[in-house]
């Protein structure tokens, strides 16, 4: 190559030139491209070869089954399998962006393969309404692809990654597309894939809501063909007559119609040196031939001393020394980029990438890149010399190690696999772990865990290798109560009640967790395998599941002492059944309720600590019986589940006194809440004469405060003055009076009661009336005169 | 003026956080292609109030519902669950899906967990047999700006879980919170805490650090430089006080709701009957933020004055000749009209219940309370209440007032009120009783409360306090000064150190935390400096203290740390972080729990 002028390689092609280098001579043997379908990975990715199946072709020494061989950019293989897949004829073959092969058959169906000719599961298929009519083209781009079948129906794949298919809309049109075509969801406003339809006379557009036809210059008469610009800005379409025409991706006007008529203004270069030396860093670059880099780069660094020496005998400026540090910078750079690019370019790695597609590609992706072939010294070396984190290239290392090295013991893998681990802080020791385990490495994994620092990731793994105990511990330490969750889970599932119980006795975080959990329960279906037969007989009855699963947080309370909890839960079962419609009707309601209650009450009663609960479970059966025997006697439902007081009032509003009587000797009421609820109670019915007989009957023991509130709340002033002469405190009087508007009576009160601060107070409550303000006023001043106040 | 504040005053970049998580939700709803229905939980409803305009969701093809258990109606096939994740709001899911599915409806079903998806959510799912008909995400909502100094958790059960049930799964949601923080703003190189829960809280953010180490460079660009947490457990007396700033008193009244409150609209002025309006608060309002942290009696001579001053230049107005430039100062002052409005009517609307006897009563009652000097009084009253059959929640605030402050109650007393609340209202309280009882916030006296030690020693009882002018964080209770704050003014200016023996009469531990490693300050003498109190930093700035309140904080808290910030010589500037914005009220009904 080096006795050839340079310069005869590079050929005019409008106004741009171009030259076409040949690689590598591809190592392959025996592959005749006619036979096969090919599909190539951009940016020096592997190569992908099978035999066509649509094509009938003379089979030589070679045997009938195809082979899908896969292949570096230099024509090495890598690996290759045997297609035996179904679903008919492959129509479409293609790499995403992460190199996996994409393979899509007549029925629809995606098979996907890895770089090592390994079948990825599970196999997607584009639908049911695609495996009905044959998949005919298929037309692919970075990640994602749209498929046409024989009844002109059009389905997609948006994204690789995500691989959920869906139908785009239906074109109407009978005739096969003549060419298709299609713009990337990144690319277009919606944000999702529209496909070109060269249809008829035109072309339309469809997306998954809908079809829109296409007008413009461009489009006027049948399309051959049509391509996307890499940038999704524009459209080459090419005519039936034979015309290629570039439009804007709208189709706002013919941008340029192609003859070959170059363009002759070529740009003349100014040559100055430090252009000069720019221009030969970024020619080397782009050189594929190491010599030629070599000599490109010596030229560059030989012009930029000459222009450094120049500008030192000079005065230069800072702009120039600038100048000069950026250069020799950049000569460095470049120098990393191509040692970077010419390793992976060996023809024993056989990735050419252009420094373009490099910059595009990013050394990270190279490096996956790289890993994935499992080539992870290259890989180690590339990330540490470009600077970046090691941890991909380990971790991927160490799986593999982990994979390949059955034979050795697991003190001795972990000690090589620690020694590496250890370079980069943040690895995933529970990643290495998990992978350990999938290996049938358990107690690898157990010594490796140990090593993680993060509890989300270190408990799920503890768990699927067994370490209960210390995945319990470890989550609670963590304080994050939904790692807590997953291990009661899983542990809840997999051990019988007694030993589960036993395991989070002790240990409060877990047991409170549990237990706020087996308390919302009473309301969920319950699947634990190891009370299954419960259900046996108890068919789909609501009643009997709630109860049972109650039952199992009862258990937990039994084994740990605390009956009082488990009477809590009878008593509250008790409310729900008579919530429950079906329970109080037809059964006698004091039947299943009462008998949980009285039940709770013994529980509560074997503890001392509890007596007091157990006298109120015992007072609630007692109450309810009677608000029972009540509902039956007035023949009104409006007694039970109403509290003691709630009971005592409505017998006293429906004028049954006796009855009223006996619930307060019954629950010994006090006289003092008595009064109150008895006065209350006659001023909600109205009824003035009897509170009067009442507050009769003897002294109250309260006083009258209760007869002046409840008449003052009544509005009944009349009834209210009957009682505030009574008040036996006299700030009370005051304040009695001033609330029904006695003005003169309230200062009367206060006054005598030698209350100025009260009398203040007063006064701002009669603030609108002046003649009751200035009466205060007077008051307060004879008061601070007596030097009271 | 929208209920979303406008955060350009915050000390911290509060902005940008807001937009993050407006962005997260509207990724959320894009990614989802086509028509759906969004089925949001209410009170994350609320929450998102502060985030985002519900309008705008509407543009991404969204018919938006409230979940609740009826089925959910709409024609779209896309459903979208946006739910806090708790297991109770499983059920209506679950059944709504089975609905769906007996009627042979064929939906498609999202539910984006907040802030995280949480296995025991998801094992409901799985027990109702539906979780693998859902696609399951999350929106990592876990702060929502309140205010420009107010960051919510938006956990309102946070305190009665902890407390009760022993599910600290809030305290985790505060960590990530602070984490999160911190990523943004900066590593914060001082932690204090007190109360078991916070302590607790400050354990695992460094856990997280150790988890995931940020690098040293966020360390440097520490915009917050002290974290002080504070458990509610520490203080229950503030919350159960009324509160008598103008904002507090709001509260307690109307009940804020994600910064704004709902009345009929005849009380603002507009007459169309019956109808409700919503009135927004906070710091975007001019005139609001003047006022909402005094106290109440001085509210009303302040827009009493201001209104006087307006109907004064209006006479001039009209009376003498007014040059241009006077008559644009008019109208720009005429342009604060509709605030003045606003707040005549509210406050007057405030009056009628301040105006009480019963009002003034119960303040008599709280303070007696608070002097602990005449425990029969207090007693009788309390006991009266039951008898009348009074509000449960009002009788139980003060009865928690009474309890904690004597460190519970002898057992003859805790027993016959028990056995009083039950007999008036019903045996199905016992399950609140129980409920109050393990929190500690109604039990049994088993040692001598130290409250008169705790009161004497941090001065919280000030007399004569002057409302107008105040000189102490007293003025917010008219005389007492919440305790809550008094620790935090104390942890501010000179750490724990210097009150040791306070905070352990006090309940929980305390911790004082150096996050080592901090980039600028590794030496033992800056350490020595720092904990000596935080005054200004090297380039003149304002320090950044953040003060938590794990289990909720009240609006004249939050003033009283307005206030303290607002003080000469303090060099540092306050924002809040609490687990929900609270009162007396809304923290008591948290316990309430019916049996059955």
């Amino acid at each position: 190559m080096a006795n050839v002028s340079v310069a005869a390689e590079w050929q005019l092609l409008y106004n741009r030139y171009y030259r076409k280098p040949e690689l590598y001579p591809l190592r392959w043997k025996n592959i005749d491209l006619s036979r096969n379908k090919v599909a190539c990975a951009p940016f020096g990715g592997p190569i992908a070869v099978i035999r066509d199946d649509s094509k009938i072709v003379q089979l030589y020494s070679e045997s009938a089954l195809r082979k899908l061989r896969i292949f570096t950019s230099s024509g090495v293989l890598i690996s290759d399998t045997v297609w035996k897949n179904p679903g008919g004829r492959l129509i479409g073959m293609s790499w995403t962006e992460d190199q996996t092969l994409i393979c899509i058959v007549q029925d629809g169906t995606v098979y996907r393969y890895n770089i090592h000719a390994e079948l990825i599961e599970p196999n997607v298929t584009l639908g049911k309404e695609c495996f009905e009519q044959n998949v005919v083209e298929c037309i692919f781009w970075g990640n994602g692809v749209v498929c046409l079948t024989e009844g002109g129906l059009l389905f997609c794949i948006p994204d690789f990654k995500v691989m959920r298919p869906c139908q785009l809309a239906e074109t109407g049109t009978e005739d096969l597309p003549n060419c298709m075509a299609v713009i990337e969801p990144k690319y277009t406003v919606s944000g999702n894939v529209e496909v070109l339809v060269g249809v008829g006379d035109g072309i339309l557009i469809v997306d998954e809501d809908g079809v829109q036809r296409v007008d413009g210059e461009a489009v006027q008469g049948p399309v051959q063909k049509m391509v996307v610009s890499w940038d999704g800005k524009y459209l080459a379409i090419f005519t039936h007559d034979g015309r290629i025409l570039v439009t804007d991706i709208n189709f706002k006007g013919v941008l340029l119609e192609y003859n070959c008529e170059a363009d002759e203004n070529l740009r003349l270069i100014q040559s100055s040196l430090p252009e000069a030396v720019e221009a030969c860093i970024d020619a080397a670059g782009h050189e594929f031939d190491v010599s030629r880099q070599r000599t490109l780069l010596r030229a560059a660094s030989y012009g930029q001393a000459f222009c450094s020496t120049k500008l030192d005998t000079c005065h230069c400026s800072a702009t120039d020394n600038l100048q000069i540090t950026f250069q020799r910078d950049r000569i460095q750079e470049m120098c990393k980029t191509l040692r970077v690019l010419n390793a992976v370019r060996d023809p024993e790695i056989g990735i050419p990438l252009s420094i373009n597609q490099y910059k595009l590609l990013t050394p990270s992706v190279l490096i996956a890149r790289l890993i994935n072939a499992h080539r992870h010294l290259l890989a180690l070396r590339i990330s540490e010399y470009v600077g970046m984190n090691q941890e991909v290239v380990i971790m991927h290392w160490a799986c593999s190690k982990i994979t390949a090295s059955l034979a050795i013991p697991d003190a001795t893998l972990l000690e090589i696999l620690l020694d590496k681990l250890k370079l980069c802080r943040g690895i995933s020791y529970a990643a290495v772990a998990a992978h350990a385990d999938k290996n049938g490495r358990r107690k690898l994994a157990a010594m490796l865990v140990e090593h993680e620092p993060r509890s989300s990731k270190q408990v799920p793994l503890l768990l699927s290798i067994g370490e209960e105990d210390t995945a319990l511990m470890k989550a609670t330490e963590s304080g994050d109560t939904d790692l807590v969750y997953l291990v009661l889970f899983h542990i809840w599932q997999k051990r019988p009640p007694l030993e589960f119980f036993g395991m989070i006795q002790a240990r409060p975080l877990p047991r409170d967790l549990f237990i706020s959990y087996a308390r919302c329960l009473l309301w969920f279906w319950w699947p634990s395998s190891y009370y299954g037969h419960l259900f046996d007989n108890g068919g789909q009855n609501e009643a009997f599941i709630k109860c049972y699963k109650h039952e199992f947080l009862k258990d937990f309370f039994l084994s740990t002492g605390q009956l009082q909890e488990v009477a809590f839960l009878l008593w509250k079962e008790s409310w729900e059944l008579g919530k429950n419609p079906m329970a109080s009707k037809g059964s006698p309601l004091h039947g299943p309720r009462i008998k949980l209650i009285d039940k709770a009450q013994h529980l509560f009663a074997e503890t001392k600590e509890h007596t007091f609960e157990s006298k109120a479970a015992e007072e609630h059966a007692k109450l309810l019986r009677i608000q029972h025997e009540l509902e039956v006697s007035t023949k009104q439902a409006i007694f039970v589940d109403s509290s003691i007081s709630d009971t005592i009032r409505t017998c006293i509003v429906l004028g049954n006194h006796r009855a009223a009587m006996k619930v307060k000797t019954e629950f010994k009421v006090s006289e003092k809440r008595w009064y109150w609820l008895k006065v209350f109670a006659l001023a909600t019915i109205r009824d003035w004469e009897a509170l009067e007989k009442f507050s009769k009957e003897k002294r109250p023991p309260i006083g009258y405060r209760p007869f002046v509130e409840a008449c003052i709340d009544a509005d009944e002033k009349g009834e209210a003055l009957k009682y505030i002469p009574k008040l036996a405190d006299l700030r009370e009087r005051a304040e009695a009076y001033a609330r029904i508007g006695m003005a003169k009576e309230a200062a009367d009160a206060a006054s005598q009661a030698k209350d100025g601060e009260l009398l203040g107070r007063l006064k701002l409550t009669f603030a609108q009336n002046a003649a009751a303000s200035s009466l205060f006023d007077t008051l307060r001043d004879r008061l601070s005169f007596q030097g009271v106040s | 003026m929208a209920q979303i504040p406008n955060l350009d005053n915050s000390p911290l970049n509060l902005k940008s956080l807001r937009e993050q998580s407006q962005k997260d939700l509207v990724k959320i709803l894009k990614d989802i292609r086509g028509k759906k229905c969004l089925v949001i939980e209410p009170k994350l409803g609320g929450s998102l109030s502060l985030i985002i305009q519900t309008s705008l969701l509407k543009e991404y093809g969204i018919e938006l519902r409230h979940l609740s258990a009826e089925p959910v109606q709409t024609d779209c096939t896309k459903v979208v669950y946006l739910v806090p994740s708790q297991r109770d709001l499983m059920k209506s899911i679950s059944s709504h899906v089975h609905d769906d599915i007996s009627k042979g409806l064929q939906r498609e079903y999202y539910i984006y967990f907040v802030p995280r998806r949480e296995i025991q959510c998801e094992r409901i799912l799985e027990e109702e047999k539906v979780h693998h008909l859902i696609t399951i995400g999350e929106y990592p909502l876990y702060i929502v700006p309140v205010d420009e100094d107010i960051l919510s958790f938006e956990l309102d059960l946070a305190y009665k879980q902890c407390q009760v049930d022993g599910d600290t799964g809030s305290l985790w949601h505060i960590a990530k919170a602070i984490h999160k923080l911190e990523s943004t703003f900066g590593v914060i190189p001082n932690v204090r805490a007190k109360g078991k829960a916070s302590v607790l809280v400050s354990d695992i953010l460094d856990r997280m650090h150790t988890e995931e180490p940020m690098n040293s460079s966020d360390m440097a660009l520490s915009e917050i430089n002290t974290l002080i947490l504070i458990d509610r457990e520490v203080d229950m007396v503030t919350p159960m006080c009324s509160q008598l700033t103008y904002e507090g008193l709001l509260d307690e009244f109307l009940r804020i709701n994600n910064g704004s409150v709902e009345l009929d609209s005849s009380i603002m002025g507009v007459q169309q009957e019956g109808k409700k309006m919503k009135v927004p608060l906070n710091s975007s309002d001019k005139l609001f933020k003047e006022i909402r942290d005094l106290n109440f009696e001085v509210v009303v001579q302040v827009l009493r004055q201001k209104a006087t001053s307006m109907k004064q230049d209006y006479t001039e107005m009209t009376t003498t000749n007014q040059t241009v430039s006077e008559l644009k100062d008019f109208v720009k002052k005429l342009n604060s009209l509709p605030e003045m409005t606003r707040h005549i009517n509210l406050a007057q609307h405030l009056s009628t219940f301040t105006s009480k006897p019963s009002f003034l009563a119960k303040l008599d009652m709280e303070h007696t309370i608070i002097e602990a000097s005449s425990y029969d009084i207090c007693f009788d009253y309390i006991e009266e209440m039951i008898h009348k059959q009074e509000p449960l929640v009002n009788v139980l605030r003060l009865l928690i007032l009474f309890s904690v402050t004597n460190s519970g109650l002898p057992k003859k007393h805790f027993d016959y009120l028990r056995r009083e609340l039950l007999h008036s209202y019903g045996f199905e309280h016992m399950a609140t009783l129980n409920n109050l009882e393990k929190a500690g916030l109604l039990k049994k006296q088993e040692s001598k409360s130290n409250w008169l030690t705790v009161k004497r020693a941090l001065q919280l009882v000030v007399e004569d306090t002057d409302t107008a002018n105040p000189n102490d964080i007293a003025y917010v209770f008219s005389g007492y000064a919440p305790l809550s704050i008094r620790l935090v003014q104390h942890a501010v200016r000179s750490g724990w150190r210097a009150m040791e023996e306070i905070l352990k009469l006090l309940p929980g531990p305390h911790t004082e935390t150096k996050r080592l490693g901090f980039a600028s300050s590794p030496s033992f003498a800056t350490l020595q400096g720092a904990s000596n109190g935080l005054d200004k930093i090297a380039d003149g700035r304002r320090c950044l203290v953040l003060v938590v309140f794990v289990g909720g904080v009240t609006f004249a808290e939050i003033a009283a740390l307005r206030f303290l910030s607002a003080q000469e010589g303090m060099a540092y500037d306050l924002i809040i972080g609490t687990t929900k914005m609270v009162n007396g009220h809304s923290l008591v009904e948290t316990f309430f729990e019916t049996i059955g």
